[in-house]
């Protein structure tokens, strides 16, 4: 092929894009939406659930203040310290509650994994940003808050080029 | 004037004082990102021509292999893919099979599959990065749009799996931490077959492009004696004209079980090197159309551990094909839930050795042409 129509052959392909529509996700405006309500998991079968692994879930009326969550992230990231909780709790004896630092968490979920009671799940919340570093430090009481997320796009895939709508 | 005396104390690499000669100019690139990846290369030229040629890796060393001795087999998980983020699955398939083989337990048929397709998608995402940073090396800026925009099709297929964009953590001894989500196969060989069209694009602009040719072509050529003398691997190793591929040479998981083509070019240039990545990621394709395909539609995914797994006394090796090349894992167990020792044997170190042979006589702008065609990740070399 001469040098002309390889070059000719390349600016060809790039402006047949123009047609295409735009792949980008507008985000703010445009979300994506997930499978699931976030990643979970059965300790009866041993395995999980699929999802995204965003902030935490805590179920109060679950935790028993065992403490295999902050165990298990101890070799990871440290990002969970036992806290004392006001409120009574008839499984929970210690009052004591996981609170997350998501200054270091880093999402993989092995904490999820270790909870044996059912009551840490990870939700699809994904916008944690905070202008200070405490501001990233979730209390058990943050952390039992069922997320609001806003889920509105997903890949569409069309003879028109794929894009998020 | 004075004879000048130098020092002729022992320096560390590009400290020590060196004996000037008026025509040969020695030039630091790096280590700041752009154009070297957190690495510097010493590179001392003459004119246009560089004469001599140093890598200097280790500015993001991390010291996974240490920091693994002191955690058990799991929680080294989410640490041990650190080094080659975007392609989490390969970085950490040798650990899981290592410790599978220390633990002594059975992988689910369903979960060979589904570690098989979870890898080549990664294989593809990481592709994809390097090939987007190929393209603006060369200064092509399209190229960097393309690849990075086509990879989130890939990426969104392993959010939907795993619960992660970039840092997995899908991959456990015994299996998979998950199942795929329901009607997961058929959206995934919808945006694979996508995928596939979009990157077969990637020749008119990209491949066949005569400026591009003219840039690579015959710039950097390793021969095949220099690219198994110098233990190159994967796609170094492969556009040299070896035809070594781990998935067909030691097939691990369902490998054996699926129709595996290697591509091999002759060539052993820049531009061979920078194409069979991108012929893997077709293969990748096929690959997983047909995990697809014959993977069983129900089943286990994982086999449950104890809680805290102790690995027998011995010692294990393991590698896989990553999308660099061969990434291979050393454990040393005591039989505690540590390893007593790990070390990861990684492709981008090896690949890095033939940088020197490579730019020795080449001109100064063409080296990231050379440098990047090794498909060197510099995190994964320092560890
Ligand atoms: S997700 Fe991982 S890093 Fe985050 S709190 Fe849980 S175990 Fe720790
Ligand atoms: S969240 Fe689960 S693992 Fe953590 S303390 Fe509560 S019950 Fe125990």
């Amino acid at each position: 092929m001469g040098t002309a129509t390889g070059i000719i052959k390349a600016l060809n392909s790039g402006i047949k894009h123009l047609a295409v529509k735009r792949f980008t996700l507008r985000y703010p405006e445009q979300k994506l939406k997930f499978v699931g309500d976030g990643y979970q998991f059965d300790p009866a079968s041993g395995v999980a659930i699929a999802g995204l692994k965003g902030r935490h879930m805590l179920f109060h009326d679950h935790c028993t203040g065992c403490q295999l969550c902050s165990i298990a992230c101890e070799g990871v990231a440290e990002a969970i310290a036992m806290v004392k909780v006001p409120d009574k709790w008839g499984q929970n004896a210690k009052s004591i509650m996981p609170q997350i630092d998501y200054g270091k968490c880093v999402f993989c979920g092995l904490c999820v994994d270790a909870c044996p009671f059912y009551a840490l799940y990870m939700s699809n919340d994904y916008e944690l940003s905070s202008f200070t570093k405490e501001g990233l430090i979730y209390t058990p009481a943050q952390l039992q808050v069922k997320p609001q997320v806003q889920q509105d796009s997903e890949l569409i895939i069309d003879k028109r080029g794929a894009r998020h709508g | 004037m004075a004879e000048q005396v130098i020092p002729t104390k022992k320096m560390p690499p590009g400290l020590q004082v060196e004996n000037v000669d008026d025509r040969i100019m020695t030039l630091n690139v790096g280590p700041q990102h752009p154009g070297s990846g957190h690495m510097r290369i010493i590179v001392k030229i003459d004119g246009d021509y560089i004469v001599d040629a140093d890598p200097d890796p280790g500015y993001v060393h991390r010291g996974e292999e240490k920091m693994a001795e002191s955690r058990n087999y799991i929680t080294n998980i989410p640490h041990l893919e650190r080094p080659v983020i975007h392609d989490s699955c390969n970085i950490l398939y040798p650990y899981v099979l290592g410790v599978e083989d220390l633990v002594g337990i059975e992988v689910p048929e369903r979960a060979k599959y589904v570690r098989v397709i979870a890898a080549e998608l990664n294989r593809c995402i990481y592709i994809q990065y390097w090939l987007a940073i190929y393209g603006i090396f060369l200064g092509h800026s399209t190229m960097f749009m393309w690849p990075a925009g086509d990879r989130e099709l890939l990426i969104d297929l392993m959010e939907k799996i795993t619960g992660a964009r970039v840092t997995h953590a899908y991959f456990i001894p015994g299996g998979v931490r998950n199942d795929v989500p329901a009607n997961f196969e058929d959206v995934c060989l919808r945006q694979v077959n996508y995928f596939e069209k979009r990157i077969k694009e990637y020749a008119d602009i990209f491949y066949d492009n005569p400026i591009l040719k003219a840039r690579t072509e015959d710039t950097g050529v390793l021969s095949r004696e220099d690219a198994i003398r110098l233990g190159t691997t994967g796609s170094v190793l492969r556009a040299s004209g070896v035809d070594y591929d781990l998935r067909i040479k030691e097939p691990y998981d369902v490998y054996d079980e699926l129709d595996v083509h290697t591509n091999v070019l002759k060539a052993g240039d820049s531009y061979a090197r920078s194409k069979i990545p991108w012929l893997d990621m077709l293969e990748s394709c096929n690959i997983i159309r047909q995990a697809l395909e014959k993977m069983p539609k129900s089943g286990s995914i994982r086999t449950k551990l104890k809680p805290n797994p102790k690995g027998r006394e011995d010692e294990v090796y393991r590698r896989v094909e990553s999308g660099r090349g061969s990434a291979g894992c050393h454990i040393i167990s005591r039989g505690k839930p540590e390893p007593y020792r790990l070390k990861l044997s990684v492709s981008s170190f090896r690949n890095l050795i033939a940088l020197p042979y490579l730019l020795k006589g080449e001109k100064l702008g063409n080296m990231p042409a050379v440098y990047w065609s090794l498909n060197y990740w510099p995190v994964e070399a320092d560890r």
